[in-house]
């Protein structure tokens, strides 16, 4: 269960950080785009790939969308239901 | 007690599972190849096609449906193939990776966050109109899908998280209905081949179409009712007649399911679970059943019920996943461009549900079923048509049919994301308000 204070400190650091790494995130796999496209749509096997790829994203990137929502003073109501 | 639900659920997966591997899951039809053209001979109407999995190239015909002067050589494409009299023609060619420029770029992101919005507030939503605006960008079908499916479930992961965090998440119902539903998708699509056997591809899209406007328009009905009732008195949800007759049911095995604060026979909820599935592998979007489902047959809150929503969705969309992938179907461009957004979106939805009341999630999921029912209703006059049932319908009416019937989903996504916005930012102003009071009080 969250604990949540009111006077909880932003999460700036961690909102550059995450940010950081998931752009670079991006940028690496924008950047060798054909090579992805070919490799990631062999199928069989190859199907890690992709999933590993969201799972990674989903993780990095997920975790920038939550440090960058509280920075921005956006943070679930205390919870109404036990 | 415990023992025997227990039993009855491992019982369950595992029947579950077995049917899904022996079905092959969800995954695409299996009449398509991938590939590069090496060389056209346009007067024998053949192609040289090198397949992506095969070491040696063949000689493809061109059915009369291609154009060769359209297909570029040594750009990978996706080749639907049909058998006929005279043996195996190339009946469609689409160019499996588009170039992205910076106006699709923004189209994905855009769509991506409000459909991620739409998920985390109402538990699922965004595919339905995910899929045809990639479609409509260029995307073929099956890539589509496929993008889209891969990018549901690390969005419903992160949903899940957060409002498993927030306390709205029954893990147990969650899983219960995944699974059964898993089970229900296999029904679903042996329905599906049954009816492709027997009246073809119109028949089965008219099928399709007619279950989709009927089940979203009654269901989405039936919510909006309950919503506008409850606003009217800005009360919160009532346990719905059915679900506390149905939780009288005293059937063993009997499931207690804790955060939906629900002690029902599994009679109930594996069957909920089961069509759940078999409709989603009707009319694509189980969550809209799943949901109210869970609301009025089980018992379950708005909150809890769409809250668990993203667990199933989580489940199914992984499994769906991997079954799109094996085909090596997924373009995992179009998928990161919409997690970009949607990983954001899916969390502001999810916070946004601890500021407002239950027929808030009720009101936006019953206007996106209703609007949506509209989109899918355009639909049906053409293949009405096409089965020869009425008149074929003129260029001019088809071209409105299919502008009603896509603007209708960018209403549906613009509509939800202006209550969804509006009723969060009314309660946050709310609470801020009643924290200062109580501040005041305090000092």
């Amino acid at each position: 269960m969250a604990t949540t204070s009111v006077t909880k400190k932003k999460p700036y650091l961690q909102t550059v950080l995450f940010g950081i790494l998931s752009l670079a995130s991006y940028i690496a796999l924008f950047a060798h785009e054909e090579w992805v496209t070919d490799t990631f749509t062999r199928g069989g096997y190859y199907v890690v790939y992709p999933m590993v790829t969201a799972f990674w994203f989903s993780f990095i990137h997920g975790a920038f969308g939550s440090n960058l929502l509280s920075t921005l003073g956006l943070e679930a109501k205390v919870a109404k239901k036990k | 007690m415990r023992f025997l639900s227990a039993l009855v659920l491992t019982l369950f997966l595992f029947l579950s599972l077995a049917t899904a591997a022996f079905a092959g899951g969800g995954g695409p039809s299996k009449n398509f190849t991938k590939g590069v053209f090496i060389e056209i001979d346009r007067t024998a109407g053949t192609a040289v096609f090198q397949a992506s999995d095969s070491e040696v190239s063949t000689t493809l015909k061109l059915g009369k449906e291609v154009d060769a002067d359209n297909i570029s050589l040594d750009e990978k494409v996706m080749v639907t193939l049909q058998e006929k009299e005279d043996g195996q023609y190339a009946v469609k060619v689409e160019t499996m990776f588009l170039d992205l420029s910076m106006s699709k770029f923004i189209t994905l992101m855009v769509v991506g966050l409000v459909g991620g919005m739409l998920s985390g507030f109402i538990g699922s939503g965004g595919a339905f109109v995910l899929t045809p605006s990639m479609m409509s960008l260029g995307v073929p079908g099956a890539i589509a899908v496929a993008s889209n499916m891969c990018h549901k479930f690390p969005k419903a992961l992160v949903g899940t998280y957060k409002r498993f965090k927030y306390g709205q998440v029954d893990i147990k119902l969650g899983l219960v209905m995944a699974f059964s539903a898993i089970f229900g998708v296999q029904i679903g699509i042996m329905i599906q081949k049954a009816i492709l056997n027997a009246w073809g591809n119109a028949g089965s899209n008219l099928y399709v179409s007619v279950v989709f406007v009927i089940v979203l328009v009654v269901v989405g009905g039936y919510v909006l009712r309950d919503a506008v009732r409850l606003a009217k008195h800005d009360a919160d949800d009532k346990t719905s007649p059915l679900a506390l007759k149905l939780q009288q049911l005293n059937i063993p095995p009997m499931m207690h399911f804790k955060t939906a604060g629900v002690r029902i026979s599994a009679w109930v909820t594996l069957p909920l679970g089961l069509a759940t599935g078999m409709l989603a592998a009707t009319i694509a979007v189980g969550g809209f059943i799943g949901v109210p489902g869970m609301i009025y047959v089980v018992g379950a809150s708005a909150v809890v019920a769409s809250a668990t929503e993203l667990l199933i969705a989580f489940v199914m969309g992984t499994w769906g996943s991997i079954q799109w992938g094996l085909s090596g179907l997924i373009d995992i461009r179009l998928t990161l461009l919409i997690l970009s957004t949607s990983l954001i979106g899916v969390q502001l939805g999810a916070l946004g549900t601890t500021y407002v009341k239950d027929y808030a999630i009720k009101l936006v999921m019953a206007a996106v079923m209703l609007i949506v029912a509209i989109s899918r209703g355009a639909k049906i006059p053409g293949y009405l048509a096409d089965l020869g049932l009425i008149e074929p319908l003129g260029a001019a009416m088809d071209s409105v049919l299919n502008f009603v019937s896509f603007w209708a989903l960018v209403a549906a996504l613009g509509t939800a994301g202006v209550i969804i916005t509006a009723s969060m930012t009314i309660g946050m102003m709310k609470a801020r308000k009643e924290e200062k009071a109580l501040a005041a009080e305090e000092a």
